[in-house]
């Protein structure tokens, strides 16, 4: 983790170089300030600073060195919980095909939204609350 | 089972706390929100360089004591919704009074759900207001820039008012308030207070600085 934020934090100081240089060149050579790239690289830094910024925090927490981040580690050491992954689900298809209805009626006709925008309430809450009813109920 | 001797067993690694999957893809999916407005932003300055008499006509209809006004109120709802977090953290669903002391998750984000509406309604209601002074998407430059931009963030807005409602029902489904629903709703205020700064940005950006 500690290469990580570090990696993070070189990618944030790089982007915010950057970000000078081209303000800098572009008031030299047109005389005015190109916004896109201005702006586009600047918050690039605030994107790795940002995450830097939370790893570090999250490592902070931890209180230790992952079993993965250790050279001495055994594989059974990484053996907790690593987090919630579902085995498999349908919903994430059925709220991509809402999405996509509801797309297409922005192409169509905004009549086809109304079926798009049901189709996709019912496959967000159903993919919400997958894992909290039915055998899963908690 | 006081009666019963247990060996304690030696541990080979230390005991730490593992960061959450949850949370941390929620922070690397707003640096990719970041981004996103970047790009919105990079629409606004870019066209307004572009034309600056244009801008300084129009944005003398913009109404900025009522935006400050709704601004106000979508900085207090990350507030709410910061405290639903502490109570979240508690793992405390429900209130157990009436005091805001003694509320809970349910509670506060009710309270900032609340608040983001006003936002959401404060915003329709300049819109409409602006329709009427000729400013429309199609008007012009500065109209597609504005609209594009607060209109992006006001659908993020009002994903995030989606979100706090499914918080609040997983609330409500599990019997026990857990760890996994204490998750979603420090991952939906993360969201929440980011959709929150990118707002004072573009306040700054559109109101103030014009």
């Amino acid at each position: 983790m500690k290469t990580n934020i570090g990696l993070f934090w070189i990618l944030a100081v790089f982007f915010v170089l950057a970000d000078a240089a081209y303000t800098v060149w572009s008031l030299i050579d047109h005389g005015s300030v190109e916004w896109t790239g201005t702006l586009g690289i600047g918050l690039a830094g605030v994107l790795s600073a940002f995450i830097a910024f939370y790893v570090n925090l999250s490592y902070k927490a931890q209180g230790g060195e992952l079993p993965e981040d250790r050279l001495d580690a055994a594989i059974d050491d990484g053996e907790p919980e690593q987090g919630f992954f579902s085995p498999w689900s349908w919903w994430p298809l059925a709220l991509g095909s809402g999405a996509a209805v509801c797309f297409l009626a922005l192409a169509v006709g905004i009549w086809l939204l109304f079926i798009g925008v049901a189709f996709t309430v019912v496959a967000l809450v159903g993919w919400t609350y997958e894992y909290q009813r039915g055998n899963f109920g908690h | 089972m006081d009666h019963v001797t247990s060996t304690s067993l030696e541990r080979s690694a230390p005991v730490v706390n593992r960061p959450n999957t949850v949370a941390v893809g929620t922070i690397v999916w707003l640096g990719s929100e970041v981004m996103f407005f970047a790009g919105l932003f990079a629409i606004y300055f870019t066209l307004r360089s572009m034309s600056p008499e244009l801008w300084a006509g129009e944005a003398g209809l913009l109404n900025v004591p009522w935006a400050f006004t709704i601004t106000v109120v979508l900085v207090l709802s990350s507030v709410t919704m910061q405290f639903g977090v502490f109570a979240a953290e508690r793992l405390q669903p429900r209130a157990t009074g009436w005091k805001p002391t003694q509320w809970g998750m349910v509670e506060w984000f009710f309270a900032s759900f609340a608040l983001g509406a006003i936002f959401v309604a404060g915003q329709t209601y300049e819109y409409a207001v602006l329709v009427s002074e000729h400013v429309t998407l199609s008007s012009s430059a500065y109209g597609s820039a504005f609209y594009i931009t607060t209109g992006f963030h006001g659908l993020h807005v009002l994903g995030g008012l989606i979100a706090m409602l499914l918080v609040i029902g997983r609330a409500y489904s599990a019997k026990r308030f857990g760890h996994k629903e204490a998750t979603s709703a420090i991952v939906v205020s993360y969201y929440w207070h980011f959709v929150d700064v990118v707002w004072i940005g573009l306040f700054i950006v559109i109101y103030f600085l014009k």
